[in-house]
């Protein structure tokens, strides 16, 4: 925020910045009022629990929908805590507020303009809820590698943890990768046939057939208003788009989807190249396609709208910016950082009973004591380390440690990029089937994608199972060096 | 969500059709005990989970029946096709002219690789007619030659092919059988789960379990209990236990039901009657040390997870405060994460109220401590080696088995 000096003449006219703020509200989902930015300023408590949740809504990795309104406010407020400690947000005061909502609107305005000031927020947003009508997919990798991962939860680890835990989560974690694999490889297979099954039916030619949405548009033109921002269809990637997530509603299995739409396509009159032609009121054909047409038109104006809202903020955002450098000169300066650990006193109720003061003081000291015995240890084991992490040896090691890895990297980077055809662009793509040697010259065949994407896997596993007998060979050392131990390996993966 | 079972050998395919026979006459069963739309929706998902329609609307068994001799299988596709209800796949099953004479050896070295091509292709088969699928369940016995052989084998297969699917093994063991080699095979691969049942219980159990709840996905319930790959070992228990006749005499509590499994729980025991109420769980003043050799004296049953399925009326006020006890679990995991329970109003056939407990804990310590001892025995004394010997099983695999098994029974007494 320091690094924005303004011009102080542009844009400074009169009701400018409720203009601003009102765009930048528009743009991010379920935005607060510009009232709640402006009560902000001066950290009033009731504008407190709108920023929290607004800041939830922009840092949780999760897709929108109701899940997300049913989270306890405190959930959300720590989670926003450990999302912008992760991400590295400077100012202390913010991981002090209390959870409740009680306190610091302010501090939290600050956070969401270091945010706002850090990448294009309102634009992610609108990318984040589209709906999209294609069934899509992205190609590249960029997005997962650069978008943060979920917050760290809040651990403290008492003392030893058994390695056992360890082992019981990891394996948690593989069951869920290994159904989240199952699901999508589920997904797939049933893409593939609505692609199938639908050749034939859409205007465009060039497409050929419909996608999950436009099929579950014409199966189910009731259940087409789930159609919109929250809950709406999401790229392939993220999460079911409805028509695939069979098993949530009773009774409707894989069989009566099928069913419906082969019915569906059977009838003459509603194939959706019939659409560009001027519909009949009074026939009962055409009205079963008005519904869930003017649901998807609404969603549609309703994205435009946040996108003109998206536009006018980077008009105007200018003024904003002025008007936060005035909100952080209302702040007290903030003491610079502790360069170490703020030190955790067992919390004590302040019943005013005298030995609880006795044992609280008996504790002060105790910890004094075990810091000042903690500190002349650090010195001695320095002394002693010091040959170790200096010297002329120790940083060869280290300078050759490091080009054997960059070696590594770019012999891996190398064996990946001979293969990648330069035409592939970055983003999402949309997946459409058609006959062989029918591509277009700009389209990315799923042949070479799946191709390049194998021998990257190859190489990867080449690296994993060299590092492995690696760590077989190291281990295997170590066990030999004692006598009379035998090695038992656990039971292979 | 659709499982596809396969049988293997005689056992396997008895205990197969009861089950299946089961699930079907409680999903038809009229003492639902919930309202009509939930009924609705638990007959279709499990419809959808175990049978593929037809056109003339019996359902079919997603399931592949294999014998190397064709009596059993025979007797089983009849008896469901005499059940109108629903009956086996025309081309579902496998079986050949000759058996395999009670050796294990023979059903895994050389029933198995000969006939591997037609057996995946027919569970391939089988799984492409899912739309949605998410596992096997693998029912054998430990005894016997092609149950187990093959089915060792069969299992190691589909762990291959099939990596990121769901696999419950469910063995039978017939008490005071030696059945040591298929135990060792199965519980060697990860992602196998072996679940050691009473033959008698079986077909109620299983019913249940697999049906415990519409939306469930089989992998909730093996996320839940089998994640660590050294405990994999599952064991069932269900009260009441009673035949249909006598229930329509006897009422239950919840309270009362839910005390008896627990102290089945805690004290091994395999059937309700004969539960010993000694048993205690240890007091939490002890050091670890010694509540380790307290456990061992009073047979207590530490447990790694539990997870207990309740069915029936008023299954809301069920307390299971008891379960949550953290002194019948091991050190390293807290009882919220170690305890799971899964309540429906929707009953289990004729039982108004019925609780299942699915476990993974210390009862088969003793017995595979016992079996292993005594294979030992007759490994070093060469007893019946030949046998193995014979088609392929070299002494190395023995001691490889051993070793493993070994290593299965100290993680399990390291509670």
């Amino acid at each position: 925020m320091r690094g924005r000096r303004v011009d102080p003449a542009a844009g400074a006219r009169a009701g400018a910045l409720p203009e601003a703020i009102a765009a930048l509200s528009r743009s991010l989902p379920s935005g607060p009022s510009p009232e709640i930015f402006r009560r902000a300023k001066f950290d009033r408590p009731d504008a407190t629990s709108a920023l929290w949740q607004l800041l939830f809504r922009v840092l949780s990795p999760l897709p929108a929908g109701s899940a997300l309104a049913s989270i306890a406010l405190e959930v959300q407020a720590r989670l926003v805590k450990s999302a912008l400690c992760s991400q590295g947000y400077p100012r202390l005061a913010l991981a002090q507020l209390p959870e409740d909502g009680s306190q610091g609107s302010r501090e939290l305005l600050l956070a969401l303009s270091w945010l706002l000031a850090r990448g294009p927020v309102p634009e992610q947003m609108v990318a984040q809820t589209r709906v999209p009508l294609g069934d899509e997919m992205t190609v590249c990798q960029c997005e997962a590698l650069a978008s943060l991962g979920p917050p760290a939860p809040h651990m403290e680890t008492e003392g030893p943890v058994d390695v056992r835990h360890v082992q019981w989560l990891m394996g948690k974690l593989r069951f869920r990768w290994r159904q989240l694999v199952s699901s999508q490889q589920e997904q797939c297979a049933l893409l593939s046939k609505i692609h199938l099954y639908t050749r034939g039916c859409h205007s465009d030619q060039s497409l050929g057939h419909l996608s999950v949405t436009e099929a579950e548009m014409l199966r189910d033109p009731e259940g087409g208003q789930q159609v919109s921002g929250a809950g709406a269809a999401q790229n392939l990637d993220l999460a079911y788009p409805k028509g695939l997530h069979f098993s949530c509603t009773p009774g409707m299995g894989p069989r009566t989807f099928w069913n419906d739409l082969w019915l569906v396509c059977q009838q003459p009159g509603l194939l959706p190249g019939d659409w560009a032609a001027p519909l009949d009121p009074g026939g009962a054909s055409a009205c079963s396609l008005l519904f869930p047409l003017r649901v998807l038109l609404r969603t549609l104006e309703h994205e435009n709208r946040r996108l003109e809202a998206v536009l006018a903020w980077r008009r105007a955002e200018l003024v904003f910016w002025q008007w936060m450098d005035t909100v952080l000169g209302t702040c007290a300066p903030e003491a610079p950082a502790a360069a170490s650990q703020p030190t955790f006193l067992p919390w004590v109720p302040e019943c005013g009973d005298g030995e609880l003061e006795l044992v609280v003081r008996e504790l002060r000291t105790l910890e004094e004591e075990l810091r000042e015995a903690a500190e002349r240890r650090r010195v001695a084991w320095e002394a002693k380390a010091r040959g170790c992490g200096r010297g002329p040896e120790w940083s060869a090691a280290r300078r050759a440690c490091r080009e054997t890895v960059e070696k590594e990297l770019g012999a891996l980077q190398r064996c990946w990029e001979q293969d990648r055809s330069p035409a592939q662009a970055h983003g999402p793509h949309r997946l459409v089937r058609r006959e062989d040697g029918a591509a277009g010259d700009r389209d990315l065949r799923a042949a070479e994608l799946i191709r390049t994407l194998r021998s990257q896997e190859a190489c990867l596993e080449a690296m994993l199972r060299q590092l492995q007998g690696q760590c077989r060979q190291e281990l295997a050392r170590l066990a030999g060096a004692l006598p009379g131990l035998i090695w038992i390996p656990p039971p292979g993966r | 969500m659709s499982i596809v079972t396969v049988q293997l050998g005689q056992c396997g395919n008895q205990i197969g059709f009861e089950v299946f026979d089961a699930l079907l006459r409680d999903s038809h069963s009229s003492h639902g005990l919930c309202c009509k739309r939930e009924n609705e929706a638990y007959q279709a998902s499990c419809k959808e989970r175990f049978f593929s329609e037809e056109e003339n609307g019996v359902p079919i068994a997603r399931a592949v029946l294999v014998d190397m001799e064709p009596k059993v299988i025979n007797q089983t596709l009849s008896k469901a096709a005499q059940s109108g209800r629903w009956k086996y796949g025309q081309h579902a099953c496998f079986c050949q002219k000759q058996g395999s004479g009670n050796n294990w050896a023979y059903g895994y070295s050389v029933h198995g690789p000969r006939h591997e091509e037609s057996i995946m292709n027919l569970i391939r088969k089988e799984v492409e007619k899912c739309d949605s699928f998410s596992g096997f369940f693998i029912i054998m016995s430990m005894a016997g030659g092609t149950g187990s052989g093959i089915g060792a084998f069969v299992t190691q297969n589909l762990q291959d092919q099939y990596s990121n699917s769901l696999k419950m093994n469910q063995i039978i063991w017939p008490y005071g059988t030696d059945g040591v080699s298929l135990f060792l095979k199965v519980s060697e691969r990860p992602g196998v789960v072996a679940l050691a049942c009473n033959p008698s219980t079986l077909g109620g159990q299983g019913g249940q379990i697999r049906k415990s709840r519409d939306r469930d996905h089989p992998g909730d319930l093996m996320e839940h209990l089998v994640p660590h790959p050294e405990f994999k070992m599952l064991s069932v228990r269900n009260v009441p236990h009673m035949s249909e006749n006598s229930l329509a005499y006897s009422t239950f509590t919840w309270a009362g039901l839910l005390k008896h499994l627990r102290q089945m729980l805690i004290s091994n025991a395999k059937m309700e009657e004969g539960i010993d109420w000694h048993v205690q769980p240890p007091s939490s003043g002890l050091p670890s040390l010694g509540k380790m050799s307290l456990n061992k004296d009073l047979h207590f049953n530490t447990s790694i997870a539990n997870l207990v399925i309740l069915r029936g009326k008023d299954v809301q006020s069920a307390d299971v405060e008891g379960f949550k006890d953290p002194a019948l679990y091991t050190s390293w995991l807290e009882p919220v994460n170690a305890f799971n329970v899964w309540k429906t109003q929707r009953a289990f056939s004729k039982y108004e109220k019925s609780a299942v407990l699915v476990s993974n804990s210390q009862f088969l310590v003793k017995p595979l401590d016992m079996i292993v001892g005594k294979a030992w025995n007759m490994f070093a004394s060469k007893a019946y080696i030949h046998q193995y010997t014979k088609f392929g099983i070299e002494e190395e695999d023995f001691l490889d088995s051993f070793t493993s098994l070994e290593q299965v029974v100290a993680s399990y007494c390291n509670l």
